[in-house]
C-alpha cells in the first residue's frame, strides 16, 4: 500500500526526515517497501514564455516557436498541438536533463534549428501519458528553475507492505495511528462539515433493506443530488496518482480519495438508475449473474452478497459496482454507500470470481464496522465542497446488530515470561494505552478496527513491537534435555548418502515435478497428478529419480559431458488413494554413461556396461552391509533393458533394480549413448541395513591360492558356478574372484571357460598344501558332477 | 699456517668456477679432493703446526673439506643432470585423472545447518512432501478463507490434499507423537505455485525450527537466532528482529542478518542497506498447540525457518535459482 510524506502530515505532525519515518515503522512491523521522491529529478528546465508560433516551413504537424526565458529568445520546434502564443511553458534549454537520463541537444529538425524543448507533464516525469505540453495556469516569473518550483514542498511516497492481519493500516489514518503510537503525537482527524438540505428528506428517495444480515452487517446511504460531473482538483488527482490510483472524474475520485483516508471503502451510485427507491441486500441465487463495471458478465458464485434495487443487482456487494448504476457524466444526483460486509463472504466470493479489488482487499480482512457514517459524511461534505452536490437531510443507517469493542485477556505476568522480559504492568499499560487500547483489569478492550486482537499473546505482540524486538532481552545459553532421540529416518538417509559419496560419486539433485508423458515411462503404479500446474511440463510427481537424472544426463551431453555419473536421493510419489497421502518413499538412484574415466593421455578411454554399474551397486550393498540378499534376473521393467537388467532381492523383497536403461527411454530424454542405472528403496531398507560394525580377525598365517579354468556349458550362470563353489569350499574359503572369462576359438561350441581364483586360510595355523589340495579337489569334483564342467589344461 | 688454507680455499674457488664438464670436474677433485690433493697434504703438515694452534688448525681445514666437497657435489650433480633426462619422466606432464564426485552445494549448505542446530541439541526430523490440508494449513491456525490458501500459491493433488508450502506442518506431526520437551529442525523441500525463473523455482528447501517447553520465551529464540548466525557466518554478524505475521506464531518477527559481503557496511548485495532478510520466526500460537494436543496453558514454544537455497545462494554467489536443479557437471564439480 502506498502514501506520500505530505498527505500523511495532514492527520499527525511528523518531525522526523522520510528516512527516519520509514525506518520506524519497519521497527514496529510496518515494512517500507521502497521509499522515493515523488518527483523525478531532473535539471536545466526553466519558465518559458511562448512569443510567437507559426508552421514549420517543411512540416504541416510542427510549430516553430520563439521562446523567452527571461534573459533571451530561443527558436524551438514544437510537435504539440496545444502550443499557443502568450503561453507559460516548461522550457528546456540544451544542456537540460529530463528523467530518464534523457539530454536536450541542439537540433535540426527538417532543416531548421531548434533550441530546445518545450515539455509535457509526461516529459518532467509528471504522469504517464501526456496530451500536448504543459501550459502553466498560474503565471511564474520567467527564468525560475521548474524542478524547484516544483519541489518546493517536496514529497516522498512510501509503499508499505501491510500484513494482512493488519487491515486497519491499509489507509492514512491507520498508519498516522501507529506513528502516533510511536512518536506520541496526536492525531489531527479531518474535520467534516455537513450542511443538509432541509427540504428533502432521505426516506423520500432511498429505502434499505438488509435480507442478507449474515453477510452484511451494516448498510449506510446518502443521497447527494445535483452534483456536477468534473475531473477532482488538481491536488487530488496527484494525490491518488501517486498512491497509484487513477483520477477518474470528482465523485468516483472521492469515494477513492476517502477509501484511502479512512479504509472505508465506499460506492457511488446514479441515483437516476436505482429502480423503486429500494436497496436491498441479499445472497446471490443460483445461475445468477452480472455485469461489473468493467463491462464483464459474471457467473455469481453462490452466497455471493448482491446490492440491489428493487427490481435487480446493482452492485457485487464490497467487491464491484455494476454497470447499470455508475456514475457517468450525465450523472446528477448519488447515492452514497458505506457498508460493513463479513471478510469470510467476501473473501469467498472475490476468490471464486478471481476479482480483488481496492474494496475487496479491505473488506475480506476486515474494515470496522463504527467507521461507516465517518466515512460517508466525510465523502458527502467533500461532494459537496468539490461537486457542488447538495446533501439530502438524514442517512439511511440500517445495522441490526451492533459490533461491540472485543474484550481481549489480559495477563502481564504471561505477556512477561512469553517475551523473557520483566515490565511493570503500569509500562505495559502505558503502551497499550498509547495504541488507543482501553486497559482494564484484566482484560483489554480493542477498538473494532483491530481484528487481529483476541487474545493474550496478540497484546504481547503489540508490547514487543513498540519496545522494538531487536531491544527485546537475548538468553545466551539454555539448558537442553540430553534425551531427546534422534529420529531413524535422519541416520538412514545420511548413512546411505556417506556410502555413496565414499564411492567418489557426484550428488545431484532435481526436480520433483515432471512431464506427464516423461512420468508416465517410469509409471510404477498409480501417478500423482497436480490439480492446478504451472505448466504443462510439471504437472505430475516423479515416480522415480530416474527422468530427474536422465534430464542431467542429456543437460551434459548436449554440453559436450558425456560422461557422466551422478546419484540422487529423494523421494518418489506414487499410488493416489481417496483422501490419503499417497506412497512418497525415499529412494536412491544412480546413473553411470560414458566412459569410466575421463579421456586422458594417461587412460585409455573404456565404454562404461553393465558390470560397472553393479559394480557399483555390490560396493554400495557390502557397504551397508546388507544380509540376506541376492541379484535375480529381471526381465519385466518398462524402463530397464529386459536383457540387462537384475532385481536386489532382500528377504524375498525386490528393493530395487540395476542394469541398462531401455534405449528407448532414453531416446525420449534425447539421449543416444547407452545409459546404465540403479534405483533402490530406501524405506524398504529400513531395518535391514547395519548401521553396526564387529571387527572380524585377520588372520596371521599365509594363505594358499589355487586356480581353476573350467570348461562348461555356456548357459550355466556365474553365480550358480561361485554359490556350489562356496558351498564346499568350506571355513577355509576366505576368497573366490572370477579372473577370466573366455569363448571361441580353443572353446567348443555352446561352452565357455571361466577362471577361478580361490584363496584359502586359517586363523589358528598355516594350511598344509595337502589340506588345501584335498578342499581344491572336492571343489573340482563337485564342479564336474554339477555342471558337467571340464578342467581347462 | 691458517694463511695457507686461505689460499688453498681461494684457489679451489677461482678453479671451480672455471670447471665446465665432468672431466674437468673430476681433475678438479683429484687436484683438490683426492688422496693425494693440496687439502689432504694440508693435513700432513698438521705436525709442523705449534702445539697450541693445531686444534684451531684442524678444525678450519675440516671446514674447508666440508665446504669443497659440498660444492663439488652441487656441481656435479648439476652437470650430470642433462645426461639423465633420457630416462626421467615428464612430471609436468598433467597427473592421471579420476573422476570424482561430492555434494551437491545446496545439500552441502544444509549439511552446515543441520551441524549447527545438532550441536545445539536439536533433532532432525522428517515428513511427507505431499500433505493433508490439515497438517499444512488448518492446524496452523490458515483457517480455508486465509490469502495463503490461494489457488495461485499451493499446488493441490486433490481439494484437501496438498503439495506442501512449507515446512511447518512437521511441526504439527511431531507435537502430535512426542510430549514435550521438542527441540527440533525439520529440512526439506517445499512447493508453491510460482513460474521458475532466476529468484523462483515451483519447489525449494527450507528448514523448520520448533522448540517447546515450559517457560520457552522470545528471549530463547532470539539466543538461538543469534547463535546460528554466528555459527554459520561468523561472530561479528548481527540480527534484527522486526515485527511480522504469520498465522502461527504470535508475537511473529521477521529476523535479518547484517550482510555477509559486506559485513554491514552496504554493498550491491544488500542494495545498500547492510542488512539481509533471512526468514520468519515467532512464538508458537496457542491455537497451532490446541490442534496438535498441547497444553498450551503449561507449555510455550518458538519456531523459525530458513530458506537453504537462500542461504546457499548467499554464501557461494550464486544468482540464479535454477542452476541448482540442472545438475550441470561444470557447475557440480565447483563445490
Amino acid at each position: 500500500m502506498k502514501i506520500t510524506y505530505n498527505w500523511l502530515k495532514e492527520y499527525i505532525d511528523v518531525d522526523l526526515t522520510p528516512q527516519a519515518l520509514a525506518d520506524k515503522l519497519t521497527n514496529v512491523g510496518f515494512e517500507v517497501e521502497e521509499l522515493i521522491p515523488l518527483l523525478q529529478p531532473f535539471s536545466g528546465v526553466v519558465v518559458g514564455k511562448v512569443e510567437s508560433v507559426s508552421k514549420h516551413p517543411d512540416a504541416n504537424k510542427l510549430s516553430l516557436c520563439t521562446v523567452n526565458d527571461g534573459a533571451e529568445t530561443f527558436q524551438v520546434i514544437c510537435g504539440a498541438a496545444n502550443v499557443a502564443e502568450g503561453q507559460i511553458v516548461p522550457f528546456a534549454k540544451v544542456g537540460a536533463r529530463l528523467p530518464g537520463d534523457f539530454k536536450i541537444k541542439k537540433a535540426k529538425i527538417r532543416g531548421v534549428e531548434s533550441f530546445g524543448m518545450i515539455c509535457s507533464k509526461e516529459e518532467l516525469g509528471l504522469e504517464k501519458k501526456s496530451e500536448g505540453i504543459w501550459p502553466f495556469e498560474q503565471a511564474e516569473p520567467l527564468g525560475t528553475d521548474v524542478f524547484e518550483m516544483l519541489n518546493r514542498n517536496p514529497d516522498y511516497i512510501y509503499d508499505f507492505f501491510i500484513t494482512p492481519n493488519r487491515p486497519d493500516c491499509l489507509n492514512l489514518i491507520g498508519i498516522a495511528r501507529e506513528v502516533s503510537a510511536i512518536t506520541g503525537k496526536p492525531l489531527k482527524m479531518p474535520e467534516v462539515t455537513i450542511q443538509e438540505d432541509t427540504s428533502a428528506e432521505i426516506a423520500d428517495f432511498i429505502k434499505v433493506h438488509i435480507h442478507d444480515t449474515e453477510g452484511c452487517q451494516r448498510y449506510a446511504a446518502r443521497v447527494i443530488r445535483n452534483v456536477t460531473i468534473a475531473p477532482s482538483p488538481e491536488w487530488m488527482q496527484q494525490r491518488l496518482e501517486a498512491v497509484g490510483i487513477r483520477p477518474i472524474n470528482n465523485i468516483v475520485d472521492i469515494t477513492n480519495y476517502v477509501l484511502m483516508e479512512t479504509g472505508q471503502p465506499l460506492h457511488a451510485f446514479d441515483l437516476k438508475e436505482i429502480r423503486g427507491k429500494e436497496i436491498h441486500v441479499r445472497a446471490s441465487r443460483p445461475g445468477e449473474k452480472f455485469t461489473t463495471l468493467d463491462d464483464k458478465e459474471r457467473s455469481l458464485p453462490e452466497n455471493t452478497v448482491m446490492i440491489c434495487d428493487a427490481e435487480r443487482a446493482v452492485a457485487i456487494g464490497g467487491i464491484m459496482g455494476g454497470q447499470n448504476s455508475e456514475v457517468s457524466p450525465a450523472t446528477t444526483d448519488i447515492l452514497l454507500e458505506s457498508a460493513y460486509f463479513k471478510p469470510t463472504r467476501i473473501a469467498f466470493a472475490g476468490k471464486k470470481l478471481g476479482l480483488s479489488s481496492e474494496a475487496s482487499q479491505r473488506f475480506e480482512r476486515g474494515a470496522d464496522p463504527n467507521n461507516v457514517l465517518n466515512a460517508l459524511n466525510r465523502a458527502a461534505s467533500l461532494m459537496a465542497e468539490l461537486a457542488g452536490g447538495h446533501l439530502v437531510h438524514g442517512i439511511d443507517d440500517v445495522y441490526p446488530k451492533e459490533i461491540k469493542p472485543a474484550r481481549v485477556p489480559f495477563d502481564p505476568e504471561k505477556i512477561n515470561r512469553l517475551l523473557g522480559t520483566s515490565f511493570s504492568r503500569q509500562e505495559i499499560k502505558e503502551k497499550l494505552t498509547r495504541l488507543q487500547l482501553n486497559v482494564a483489569n484484566d482484560y483489554v478492550e480493542a477498538p473494532t478496527f483491530r481484528v487481529d486482537l483476541k487474545i493474550n499473546v496478540d497484546l504481547a505482540e503489540e508490547v514487543a513491537r513498540l519496545v522494538n524486538l531487536t531491544n527485546l532481552p537475548t538468553n545466551e545459553t539454555t539448558e537442553i534435555n540430553y534425551e531427546i532421540p534422534q529420529p531413524e529416518i535422519e541416520q538412514r538417509i545420511n548413512f546411505v548418502r556417506q556410502k555413496m559419496l565414499e564411492m567418489n560419486l557426484q550428488e545431484a539433485f532435481s526436480a520433483s515435478m515432471l512431464k506427464q508423458s516423461e512420468a508416465a515411462l517410469f509409471q510404477n503404479g498409480e501417478l500423482i497428478s497436480i490439480l492446478n500446474p504451472i505448466s504443462d511440463d510439471l504437472t505430475t510427481m516423479r515416480p522415480s529419480l530416474l527422468p530427474g537424472l536422465l534430464r542431467a544426463v542429456n543437460h551434459n551431453i548436449n554440453r559436450n559431458m558425456t560422461d557422466v555419473r551422478l546419484f540422487e536421493i529423494g523421494r518418489i510419489f506414487t499410488n493416489y488413494r481417496e483422501n490419503n497421502l499417497p506412497d512418497q518413499p525415499y529412494s536412491l538412484a544412480m546413473i553411470q554413461t560414458g566412459n569410466r574415466q575421463p579421456e586422458d593421455w594417461g587412460n585409455v578411454s573404456v565404454p562404461v556396461d553393465f558390470y560397472d554399474i553393479k559394480g557399483y551397486l555390490e560396493n554400495f550393498v557390502s557397504k551397508i552391509a546388507l544380509d540376506n540378499f541376492a541379484f535375480i534376473l529381471y526381465d519385466k521393467s518398462s524402463y530397464f533393458m529386459s536383457t540387462e537388467t537384475v532385481a536386489l532381492l532382500v528377504k524375498d523383497t525386490v528393493i530395487g533394480f540395476c542394469g541398462r536403461v531401455e534405449p528407448e527411454v532414453c531416446a525420449a530424454f534425447g539421449i543416444e549413448q547407452a545409459v546404465y542405472a540403479f534405483e533402490l528403496n530406501l524405506d524398504a531398507l529400513s531395518g535391514l541395513i547395519n548401521y553396526q560394525r564387529h571387527y572380524q580377525p585377520i588372520s596371521r598365517f599365509p594363505y594358499s591360492e589355487r586356480d581353476m579354468a573350467l570348461v562348461l556349458d555356456d548357459e550355466i550362470p556365474a553365480a550358480d558356478i561361485l554359490n556350489e563353489i562356496r558351498k564346499h569350499g568350506g571355513k577355509l574359503l576366505k576368497h573366490l574372484a572370477v579372473f577370466d572369462v573366455f569363448k571361441g576359438d580353443s572353446i567348443p561350441e555352446g561352452k565357455k571357460s571361466i577362471a577361478i581364483r580361490l584363496r584359502f586360510q586359517s586363523l589358528d595355523r598355516t594350511l598344509s598344501d595337502k589340506e588345501v589340495d584335498k578342499v581344491f579337489r572336492n571343489i573340482i569334483k563337485r564342479m564336474e558332477n554339477t555342471f558337467n564342467a571340464s578342467l581347462r589344461n | 699456517m691458517l694463511q695457507k688454507i686461505d689460499e688453498i680455499r681461494e684457489q679451489f674457488q677461482s678453479e671451480l668456477k672455471a670447471v665446465s664438464n665432468n672431466e674437468e670436474l673430476e681433475a678438479l677433485r683429484i687436484r683438490f679432493l683426492g688422496r693425494k690433493g693440496s687439502i689432504a697434504s694440508a693435513f700432513s703438515l698438521m705436525q709442523e703446526v705449534p702445539a697450541e694452534q693445531r686444534p684451531k688448525f684442524g678444525q678450519t681445514l675440516n671446514v674447508l673439506k666440508k665446504e669443497a666437497e659440498a660444492q663439488y657435489e652441487a656441481l656435479k650433480s648439476k652437470l650430470l643432470k642433462p645426461k639423465q633426462n633420457k630416462n626421467q619422466l615428464d612430471l609436468t606432464l598433467p597427473g592421471r585423472k579420476m573422476a570424482t564426485g561430492g555434494k551437491h552445494p545446496l545439500l552441502a549448505v544444509a549439511d552446515e545447518i543441520k551441524a549447527v542446530f545438532t550441536s545445539l541439541g536439536f533433532t532432525i526430523e522428517d515428513g511427507p512432501e505431499i500433505e493433508t490440508d490439515f497438517y499444512n494449513f488448518e492446524a496452523l491456525n490458515i483457517p480455508k478463507s486465509h490469502p495463503a490458501r490461494d489457488m495461485q500459491d499451493t499446488l493441490y493433488i486433490t481439494e484437501d490434499i496438498v503439495l506442501r508450502t512449507h515446512t511447518s506442518p512437521v511441526q504439527i506431526r511431531v507435537m502430535e507423537r512426542q510430549k514435550p520437551p521438542i527441540r527440533m529442525i525439520a529440512p526439506g523441500r517445499v512447493y508453491r505455485r510460482d513460474t521458475p525463473d532466476a529468484s523462483h523455482s515451483p519447489f525449494f528447501h527450507q528448514v523448520e525450527g520448533l522448540v517447546v517447553g515450559e517457560g520457552v520465551s522470545f528471549a530463547d529464540l532470539k539466543g538461538v537466532i543469534q547463535a546460528f548466525a554466528h555459527r554459520m557466518f561468523g561472530k561479528d554478524i548481527k540480527v534484527r528482529f522486526r515485527p511480522s505475521f504469520f498465522p502461527f506464531t504470535e508475537p511473529s518477527a521477521e529476523y535479518d542478518f547484517s550482510c555477509v559481503f559486506c559485513r554491514g557496511k552496504g554493498c550491491n548485495v544488500c542494495k545498500g542497506t547492510g542488512w539481509m532478510e533471512i526468514s520468519g520466526s515467532g512464538m508458537v500460537h496457542p491455537k497451532v498447540f490446541e490442534a496438535a494436543g498441547v497444553d498450551s496453558e503449561k507449555y510455550t514454544g518458538y519456531a523459525f525457518g530458513m530458506g537453504i537455497d537462500r542461504i546457499a545462494m548467499l554464501k557461494y554467489g550464486i544468482n540464479d535459482i535454477r542452476l541448482f536443479f540442472e545438475n550441470d557437471l561444470r557447475f557440480l564439480s565447483q563445490f
